[in-house]
């Protein structure tokens, strides 16, 4: 019961964020999986994309209906998407994951204040 | 054709797990001044595509928890119309604010697990090895 409670919870927060920003779903299912329901985090990762999918396509339609949706920007990144996915599994593992973590927070602090302050 | 360039950092950076989305969103809305819902929108288009690939991939490798992802999916469509609905509504000027806030949260969230998995867990490690 109680873990069922966490799943749900999970879901919801999850939902919300993918709705409100349209990233960071798996910033908090992975977490949350491995923290709360102690899943290994090979299986939290798999199971984020795996759940957060329906998330996406919710909000989408909703983005989509507003009249939000660019196709030709999506086509382009999607575009470059396809190389650096491609390029990121064969070449993502040379790269310390320390870092491409610090490298990230970094660029996270740098963006977020300048978002808050303007 | 920034676009393109844009779309091959964020699915490199995608490939280990984390901030693709992120990338995506803040390089078309910070760099190329693309209005922030539309930025969002992108990121969702972007990811179908590739999530559907790891997915089929997950799939065979049987490392998907239907268990645990059956519940989390039904409350997370709960919980994704309601951020849809409420992002929908909130003027760019909001939504970027907020935005921000959320990266804020998470580079917290990210220098915690980097602290614990680098200098906490390491110094446990150390000592295990002195006795």
């Amino acid at each position: 019961m109680v873990l069922m409670i966490k799943k749900i919870i999970i879901g919801l927060i999850a939902g919300l964020v993918s709705g409100l920003f349209a990233t960071g779903g798996g910033m908090i299912v992975v977490p949350a999986l491995v923290y709360l329901l102690k899943t290994d985090e090979v299986k939290a990762r798999a199971t984020s994309v795996f759940v957060i999918l329906p998330m996406v396509i919710t909000s989408g339609i909703f983005y989509y209906k507003n009249d939000f949706i660019d196709w030709k920007i999506g086509a382009l990144c999607a575009l470059g998407g396809l190389v650096g996915g491609y390029l990121g599994a064969k070449y993502l593992k040379r790269i310390p994951e320390l870092y491409l973590k610090l490298s990230f927070t970094i660029f996270l602090i740098y963006v977020s204040v300048k978002m808050i302050i303007s | 054709m920034s676009e393109i360039l844009i779309g091959i950092v964020s699915g490199f950076v995608s490939g280990m797990g984390m901030g693709g989305g992120t990338i995506l969103i803040l390089s078309l809305s910070l760099f190329m001044g693309i209005e922030q819902h539309i930025a969002q929108a992108t990121n969702l288009v972007f990811f179908i595509p590739t999530s559907i690939m790891a997915i089929i991939t997950n799939i065979k490798q049987k490392n998907i928890d239907f268990k645990i992802a059956i519940p989390i999916v039904f409350s997370g469509i709960v919980g994704a119309i309601i951020g849809a609905v409420i992002s929908n509504k909130l003027d760019v000027h909001t939504l970027k604010k907020y935005f921000g806030i959320f990266l804020a949260l998470i580079a917290l969230l990210e220098i915690y697990s980097m602290l614990k998995k680098y200098i906490f867990d390491k110094k446990r490690h150390n000592k295990s090895i002195k006795k």
